[in-house]
């Protein structure tokens, strides 16, 4: 028995992932529930176990494809590789008939499924070479010449790696003879296109915004490196532009004294440390926005695009900016409105621990209400966060340093905070802004109220 | 150019008319251009004339005849085999022209003009023709040059058309020789030898290298050379034709036969030590082009020249010296000048030898594939384990196959037995398509036939055939 493994809905309501990495080749033997492949979707990245122990015979997406669910991705055929060559006597063309519902399912990959199969063409991910060629038939490698493919770079969906006719015109469509002007840039066609001149037309387009109508023509040198968009980095990216387009961000800053809070903090883990617990300002931090949100329901709040409307959240879940060797995520922490500080503390520690091994599970990643970003243990002032839409606040918090200031006539050295609370003008507006970040201030300045604000 | 002369202003002039010429004429015509094919012999050129097809038919001559002789080892009874060399002669030139005859009718349907004559490059728009009425001069866009090969001459024995012959004159023997000496163990003197060895001639073959048909994997012609001390033909390798004396009507041939020297006296000396391009008197240099050390031009993927106007196909550039090489590379070139992107793509070019058995190969031997670092599985099936090869009373030879080990993709076909240059289309066909072993083991193939035998030799490679024992 031979068992297609279709992408399985991998969270609620995602219908395409992207393929970022296989933990396994071809010919490899796994076992049921073995990790075989990492996926990326909008929300998180995803490992996917084997549905079943066997070979792997095929693998029918290659990494930075875009799958659908319900694709066939892998192909594993059952038991042992009893013959040396791929495939063996177990094919894909003999996977047995069965309905489609499940996550996975066995099932024949039919014809009209195969066209359905939008792999995404603009990347190029290998063809079998088999002694230094590309198998595709006479017939296919005439359609490539015809319309200036270059065949190592269409990805095969045929059997074995072999590139269809159809993998060739899909990869067509998708603008795939200029992947090969992609892979070796003209030299300096700059003249011709100024960058300047084609520049502000790009944000007109927030519907398709990785696609801007004029492309900017990218001048190469021969000292170049090109890093392909994938995996996380296309998904922030992807985030990050539909954001900046889409909701109108204004950015306000203030500062904190927090030299009380410094105190209290210490005061709090002297109490704490015969139970090894240290704590961070970051659950204090958490409680006065759950405060000033409860103050300001406009910032605890979902922009509705599609239907015009402000979705006002009661729950405050607030998402924390973890930065990773691959990229930004965002964890999101539930409730906050419910837990004690210690239990914040906790809870965020192993949001970061799982963020950092990368063992986040999509609902670790859903939900947030406004975001939180820290970037405190890194530096700098001041930011102009990027809101995490739809959501319609999100706070940036600084490192806290010693600075001057005035109190009573005096200059006198306070430790000092700074916050940057980026918001969608759409929703808030600046003196609701000032007045939540005045709401926060005050708790952050006066520890004792925080305490007495608490539920 | 004189003032006065007129040329004919054409789209494309394609000087030769072989497999290569005659194919590129006629599909530029069916791509809309205005050709002219200018050819000096007959249309057909080597191949249809002197070549593939009139050896061809002499071999069938030459294998009737001993099939006729030994029909009584299989119940029939013939009386004495007699050979009349001038009917087989009338026979084949009867299939020669029938073809010809069907070339010139093809060109004339696709409109292309025919003009014979010798033709010289004036520069790179002009081409004169020195016809039988005088020189015309036709000015074209782009040129195909598609001259062909001939058999090279070797100082010592130069072609007489009496004695010492070329493969042209031993195809139109009109008496079989009583004695033969073949100057050459090539494949076109081991068809020829073997022919006429059928024919009734005593037939000796030398060869200066150590193997017969070299190039050919050695495993493969074991099995041909069997045969050839079955039809009494001697064969000495390693060794060489020094000179010759005629003393009353007979070739005294000097044999240097491994160090030692002897004299064979033979009737006729077929030289068959190779061929060159016919690319010395086109007026390359007036154009611009060079030719090698061995007289081939160079060309890119389409066959185009360093002049881009000029195109050369077929014998005259580098690649093995087939018509159906020179053929695809005659459509490619057409296809080329009328700004279609073809190009010279083919994943493997077939060979075939039509010796006794035929040997046929395509794509890379298991050496070959080993040399380019690949890992390969390989299965063998004989002809002696197939039920059509032995009811035609041809068990000699095999068919083996080659594939990468990894994705079981075929990479080469090699056979030496009963037809195998026509089994040889099928190996071709699997390896352009990418297919496997396991495509070509579960394709079913009719019984009982000698395809068999490549379905058999996929199996065995995959481990599981039926008709050989396992091999250990």
């Amino acid at each position: 028995m031979t068992v297609a493994f279709k992408l399985p809905d991998v969270g609620e309501g995602i219908h395409e992932a992207e393929i970022v990495r296989w933990l396994v080749n071809v010919g490899d033997t796994v076992r049921e529930f073995d990790p075989i492949v990492e996926v990326q979707t909008d929300k998180a990245l995803v490992e996917l176990p084997a549905p079943a122990s066997g070979q792997i015979l095929e693998i029918k997406a290659q990494a930075g494809d875009l799958a659908h669910v319900g694709d066939v991705i892998v192909v594993i055929g059952e038991g042992a590789a009893a013959t040396a060559t791929a495939g063996g006597t177990d094919s894909a063309d003999r996977l047995e008939p069965s309905p489609a519902q499940n996550s996975y399912s066995v099932g024949p990959n039919s014809q009209a499924e195969d066209q359905a199969h939008t792999l995404n063409t603009a990347t190029a991910t290998t063809a079998t070479m088999v002694a230094g060629r590309v198998l595709a038939t006479p017939a296919t490698r005439k359609l490539a010449r015809e319309l200036g493919v270059d065949l190592k770079l269409v990805p095969a969906t045929g059997k074995g790696g072999r590139v269809t006719k159809e993998d060739v015109q899909r990869f067509h469509a998708g603008g795939g003879s200029a992947a090969v002007a992609q892979a070796a840039p003209a030299p300096a066609p700059q003249e011709a296109a100024p960058v300047e001149a084609v520049t502000p037309a790009t944000p007109q387009a927030p519907a398709k915004p990785l696609a801007p109508a004029a492309p900017v023509t990218v001048t190469a040198a021969a000292t170049d490196e090109r890093v392909p968009l994938r995996g996380l980095r296309r998904t922030i990216a992807q985030a990050m532009v539909r954001s900046a387009f889409t909701a109108p961000h204004v950015t306000a800053f203030d500062d904190v004294d927090m030299t009380a809070m410094i105190k209290y903090r210490q005061e709090a883990n002297l109490l704490l440390a015969d139970r090894g617990v240290k704590l961070t300002y970051l659950p204090f931090i958490l409680k006065a926005l759950v405060s000033a949100l409860k103050a300001h329901p406009f910032l605890n709040a979902h922009m509705d695009d599609e239907r015009g409307e402000i979705v006002l959240k009661k729950e405050y879940n607030l998402g924390i900016a973890v930065d990773t060797p691959d990229g930004l995520m965002v964890p999101v922490l539930k409730h906050v409105e419910k837990k004690s500080i210690l239990d914040i503390a906790q809870e965020i520690n192993v949001l970061i621990e799982k963020t950092k091994n990368r063992t986040l599970e999509v609902s670790d990643m859903k939900g947030g209400t406004f975001t939180v970003t820290n970037m405190g243990p890194i530096g700098g002032l001041f930011a102009t966060p990027i809101l995490n839409y739809p959501e319609v606040g999100i706070i940036g918090i600084h490192k806290i340093e010693e600075k001057p200031v005035v109190r009573g006539g005096e200059i006198v050295i306070r430790s000092m905070m700074n916050l940057s609370l980026s918001f969608d003008h759409r929703v808030i507006d600046g003196a609701e802004s000032v007045r939540f970040t005045n709401h926060v201030k005050k708790l952050l300045e006066n520890p004792n109220l925080l305490f007495l604000e608490m539920s | 150019m004189v003032v006065g002369d007129l040329s004919q202003e054409v789209e494309v002039v394609v000087i030769g008319g072989g497999p290569g010429g005659y194919v590129a004429a006629i599909r530029a015509a069916q791509l809309g251009k205005e050709v002219v094919l200018i050819d000096k012999g007959e249309l057909g050129g080597v191949c249809l004339n002197r070549g593939c097809i009139p050896s061809k038919a002499i071999i069938h001559a030459a294998k009737t005849a001993s099939h006729a002789r030994s029909a009584q080892n299989i119940g029939i009874k013939v009386g004495s085999v007699e050979v009349d060399m001038a009917a087989v002669q009338e026979w084949k030139n009867g299939v020669v022209s029938k073809l010809t005859g069907g070339v010139a009718s093809l060109l004339r349907a696709n409109g292309v003009q025919v003009v014979k004559g010798n033709a010289v490059l004036l520069d790179e728009t002009r081409v004169a023709v020195e016809t039988e009425k005088g020189m015309e001069y036709y000015k074209f866009e782009h040129c195909i040059l598609a001259t062909g090969s001939r058999a090279v001459q070797i100082p010592t024995f130069p072609f007489d058309g009496e004695y010492i012959l070329s493969s042209t004159e031993a195809l139109a023997l009109t008496e079989v020789p009583e004695n033969l000496l073949v100057i050459g163990g090539g494949y076109i003197g081991l068809e020829l030898g073997t022919a006429y060895a059928k024919l009734g001639a005593k037939v000796t073959i030398v060869e200066a290298g150590p193997q017969l048909v070299p190039g050919v994997d050695p495993t493969l012609v074991q099995i041909v050379k069997k045969n050839l001390k079955k039809h009494n033909i001697e064969v000495l390798t390693q060794s060489g034709a020094k000179g010759y004396e005629i003393q009353d009507g007979k070739v005294h041939v000097t044999v240097e036969d491994k160090g030692e020297e002897r004299v064979i006296v033979a009737d006729k000396v077929l030289v068959t030590v190779g061929r060159r391009p016919n690319t010395e008197e086109l007026g390359l240099e007036q154009v611009g082009l060079t030719v090698d050390a061995r007289g081939f031009i160079e060309t890119d993927q389409q066959g185009r020249t360093k002049n881009h106007r000029i195109f050369a196909i077929g014998d005259i550039t580098h690649g093995p010296l087939l018509a159906h090489k020179a053929s695809k590379e005659a459509v490619i070139a057409a296809e080329a000048i009328a700004g279609e992107p073809s190009e010279m793509d083919v994943v493997a070019i077939p060979a075939v030898i039509f010796t006794d058995p035929e040997i046929a190969t395509v794509g890379l031997s298991e050496k070959e594939a080993k040399e380019r670092g690949i890992e390969v599985v390989t299965g063998k099936f004989p002809f002696a384990a197939n039920g059509r090869a032995l009811t035609t009373n041809e068990g000699d030879g095999f068919c083996s196959v080659v594939a990468d080990k990894e994705t079981g993709v075929v990479l080469g076909v090699h056979i030496v037995g009963p037809e195998a240059s026509s089994l040889i289309g099928e190996a071709t066909l699997a390896i352009e398509m990418g297919a496997t072993i396991e495509d070509v083991h579960l394709t079913v193939h009719p019984h009982p036939t000698l395809t068999e035998s490549f379905m058999e030799a996929a199996a065995d490679a995959l481990g599981v055939a039926v008709h050989i024992a396992k091999r250990k």
